[in-house]
């Protein structure tokens, strides 16, 4: 009877114990959830080993590896598209998103998420233009029958680069792959400096509207909005110049005189203002994080 | 032979460890859902990610039942009743060998028909870029298996040399990452940034390279995602390459084993 | 021919580190068909040895042996051979009539003679209730009838069984002295190791008996018997005296006293012999009085 007694008294120690501990669990969970939740991005991106490490460990899984790297890399990106509007512990390691993307293409040289994605934050972003295009024509080696890799190389060249040789070469190779004639008549138009405003909105807007994926099209529509206000704003300057003969000084003075009814925000924070040659520019230089804004 | 083949296929079904490993393949329906987490490519990322799945459970297979498939019966002593029966040791140990193969076809032939559905549901959902070339996608399985059958054979080998647990195990997932990565160091070594090393080191890694299973040549994943063309030569030089090879793993593993001491 | 021949059999076992073991010495030994042989020797003495040599399992240092004839190097040896390894273990993941169709099947046992055969021996053996469970869930007396069902499924010439007693109830080592009976009545050949010298008293042929790899002694156990007699114990109704008296004779003297009865007219109700028993004799032999 005794035995028994301390038989149970034992097993209701252990049950005790549960219950606490159970207790100190629920308690513990919620500020730990919030602190891994609030860990910066940076640390969630992590330090990787490189490439050749990951070309050995990866052994017969170098596309499921590389396709990992790029969704870690597009985790990060939705991450900032989402935080982005209240507000960033950290400027975003753009660097480190560069290395990845790099690392994954090695691994597999066919990923397209790893250029698309390159494609969508390294021009945009950070203006990497000429490691965006060195990128995509290290992919126009293996992915032979894409017309997305000289079609994106095509619009750095002569939007960004203002390389209209090469843009005109890239556009053709695009038409000649996806069949559409319609490219091959896009690089001429970039010539044009102020059709450049409207074709980069025409491809955001196209990119735009064929993206799936949330975070991407996010920073589409966002980079939409600002080229948009740029477009706005070089109209108002347009009619501004025909009306008075001169560039207006000042984004101001357009809306003290009428020709521009509000001055547009700038979805990235930043204020716009009119370069030397008349230009219209803001001070985020279209992208988050910059430092000193 | 047969008798030793059929009870080992037997004893796999009945193993515990195929059972956990069976429980990974539940995953193959999840990935459709996964793959929508890809931007550009949906249907490719279902078919890394099912052919990935494939391969993963392949070599948990190999390298838990092949590794361990002569462990178990030297460690329980089956090898007592088994070997005094009137068969040849290398009868015995390619009946072992065969049993395992025979099951990593019928799993290989299994979960590449599940992942073949799986697959097509997703291209129909979301249409590739680039039609999925199925020959491509069943070849790849196939020389997965045939890759993984050859590990088995290694593992078999390492098992013969020792009576532990740990040289089979981890000896075989060494040959695998070593078998998967010598072709890419072979191809640095007689490279041109490459001639600054030592004469002997690429002395060394490029006869390491014709001793080491060379098991990169049996990966066509990237054929399979992306439908590139395969080349008739290149598959048929590969299976031949894989009979070769197994053949001398083989034939090495059952002298040794002949020689072996059931004490 | 004889079921067994074993000529100069040697076996030393290489330790780590240089170290060996001579568990064999020069063995020489020859069984006969329906011949039943003990192998007698203390824990450590070789009898195990010399069975796995025998069955192919270790590869003897020097020395050969032949079972029916056929060396044992070849794996056909092992064709006419039953073989019962000492503390057995069998595929646990199979059920006792699977792993008697995989033997039978490896001895080429034809379909309907092997269903036969499995449903006597699972029956004779008393497993035939279990014979549906897999082996993993068996008792350790039973497995050792499941290493003794397969030993006798493929119905082979000559049995090497080492220690077959070990495990069994006693009713089941009643069992398999009857079995071992029966099958030296069909002309087999049984080999069996043990340290149990009664075994060897009620079934045995002949015994040998081993110590430290060394054969000592292969005698007749009948030879023993007679020898191993030291007296004799009579019962005896003397002429005058109503009741029976015992009285132990030795045995140089059983001819003298014998006479003396007879002259005197008592009447001699029993002559019983009264014998070392076999333990004796094996235990002068380990203790080294003999030989
Ligand atoms: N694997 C081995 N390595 C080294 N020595 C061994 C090995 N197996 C047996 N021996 C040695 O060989 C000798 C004979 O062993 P064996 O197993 O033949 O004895 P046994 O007569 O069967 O004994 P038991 O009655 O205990 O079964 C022993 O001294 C033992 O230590
Ligand atoms: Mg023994």
């Amino acid at each position: 009877m005794k035995g028994l007694n301390q038989l149970n008294k034992g097993l209701l120690r252990s049950y005790l114990s549960l219950v606490l501990l159970g207790l100190c669990y629920l308690l513990l969970i919620v500020p730990f959830t919030g602190y891994m939740h609030s860990k910066p991005f940076i640390e969630k991106l992590g330090h990787l080993p490189r490439v050749e490490v990951f070309q050995f460990v990866a052994a017969d899984q170098k596309q499921l590896v590389s396709a990992s790297l790029v969704m870690k890399v597009m985790m990060y990106f939705g991450g900032l598209m989402e935080q982005n509007q209240v507000k960033y512990k950290l400027p975003p390691d753009y660097p480190a998103m560069s290395r990845i993307i790099h690392g994954s293409v090695k691994l597999d040289p066919y990923n397209m998420d790893a250029y698309y994605l390159a494609q969508a934050f390294l021009v945009w972003d950070i203006g990497a233009y000429k490691i965006a295009n060195d990128l995509l024509a290290y992919g126009m080696k293996y992915r032979t029958w894409d017309w997305y890799l000289p079609f994106f190389a095509g619009f750095n060249s002569a939007y960004f680069l203002k390389d209209y040789e090469s843009a005109a070469k890239y556009y053709q190779m695009a038409a000649d792959l996806s069949g559409q004639p319609m490219f091959s008549t896009l690089a001429g138009r970039y010539m044009h400096k102020s059709g450049q405003t409207v074709l980069a909105l025409s491809y955001l807007s196209a990119m735009e509207k064929s993206e799936k994926n949330k975070a991407i099209k996010k920073s589409y529509s966002i980079r939409l909005q600002a080229l948009q206000a740029v477009r706005t704003i070089e109209v108002a300057r347009d009619s501004y110049l025909e009306a008075t003969g001169r560039q207006p000084a000042s984004v101001e003075e357009l809306a003290r005189s009428g020709h521009l009814v509000k001055i547009p925000a700038d979805p990235y924070g930043g204020k716009f203002f009119f370069e030397v040659e008349g230009r219209v520019s803001t001070t985020s230089e279209f992208t988050f994080g910059k430092p000193g804004k | 032979m047969f008798n030793i083949m059929s009870i080992t296929l037997k004893g796999i079904f009945r193993d515990r460890v195929f059972h956990g490993i069976l429980v990974v393949a539940f995953i193959l329906p999840l990935i459709p859902v996964i793959s929508t987490l890809s931007m550009r490519q949906v249907t490719e990322l279902s078919i890394t990610l099912s052919l990935s799945l494939i391969s993963f459970i392949l070599l948990l297979l190999a390298v838990f039942l092949g590794g361990t498939a002569l462990w178990k019966d030297i460690e329980r002593r089956y090898t007592y009743s088994v070997l005094s029966l009137p068969i040849t040791r290398s009868s015995y140990l390619l009946g072992r060998f065969f049993g395992n193969a025979l099951f990593m076809l019928i799993t290989a032939t299994l979960l590449g028909c599940v992942a073949a559905v799986v697959v097509w549901l997703v291209a129909s959902g979301s249409p590739p870029d680039r039609q999925v070339v199925w020959m491509n996608f069943f070849l790849a399985v196939f020389f997965d298996a045939m890759k993984y059958i050859l590990l088995v054979a290694v593992a078999v080998l390492f098992s013969t040399v020792s009576s532990s647990f740990f040289l089979p195990i981890f000896g075989t997932i060494s040959a695998f990452l070593v078998g998967s990565s010598s072709q890419q160091v072979y191809d640095y070594v007689n490279s041109q940034p490459a001639q600054t090393l030592s004469l002997l080191t690429r002395k060394t890694a490029s006869s390491l390279y014709y001793v080491l299973p060379n098991f990169s040549a049996f990966d066509l994943k990237v054929n399979a995602i992306y439908g590139l063309p395969l080349s008739l030569k290149g598959l048929f030089l590969t299976v031949v390459y894989g009979l070769v090879y197994g053949g001398i793993v083989l034939a090495l593993s059952s002298v040794i084993f002949a020689k072996k001491e059931m004490k | 021919m004889n079921a067994i021949e074993i000529t100069n059999l040697s076996k030393t076992y290489k330790g780590k580190k240089f170290s060996t073991v001579e568990a064999l010495k020069n063995l020489n030994l020859t069984v006969g068909q329906g011949e039943i042989f003990g192998f007698l020797g203390p824990n450590g003495a070789g009898k195990s040895t010399t069975i796995k040599a025998l069955v192919g399992l270790i590869a003897p240092t020097a020395g050969s042996a032949t079972v029916m004839g056929v060396d044992i190097s070849s794996h056909e040896a092992r064709r006419h051979v039953g073989y019962l390894p000492e503390n057995p273990a069998f595929y646990d993941y199979l059920t006792a009539e699977e792993y008697l169709a995989f033997v039978g099947k490896v001895f080429h046992l034809p379909e309907s003679l092997l269903r036969e055969q499995s449903e006597r021996v699972l029956k004779l053996l008393e497993l035939w209730e279990a014979r549906k469970r897999p082996i993993r869930g068996y008792s350790k007396g039973m497995v050792q009838r499941v290493g003794l069902a397969q030993v006798l499924i493929h119905d082979p010439d000559v049995y090497i069984l080492d220690e077959p007693m070990s495990g069994l109830d006693p009713v089941g080592r009643a069992l398999v002295k009857d079995i071992m009976l029966e099958l030296k009545a069909r002309g087999k050949c049984v080999f069996f190791s043990t340290h149990i010298t009664a075994d060897v008293e009620t079934v045995c042929d002949r015994v040998g008996i081993i110590l430290k790899g060394e054969l000592k002694s292969v005698e007749h156990v009948d030879k023993i018997m007679t020898e191993g007699v030291l007296g004799y114990n009579l019962r005896i109704r003397t002429r005058n005296q109503p009741e029976l008296v015992e009285r132990y004779v030795a045995k140089e003297d059983l001819e003298m006293v014998m006479q003396k009865l007879f002259t005197a007219g008592d009447e001699i109700s029993l002559i019983e012999p009264s014998r070392k028993s076999l333990e004796d004799f094996f235990l002068d032999i380990v203790k080294g009085k003999i030989c």
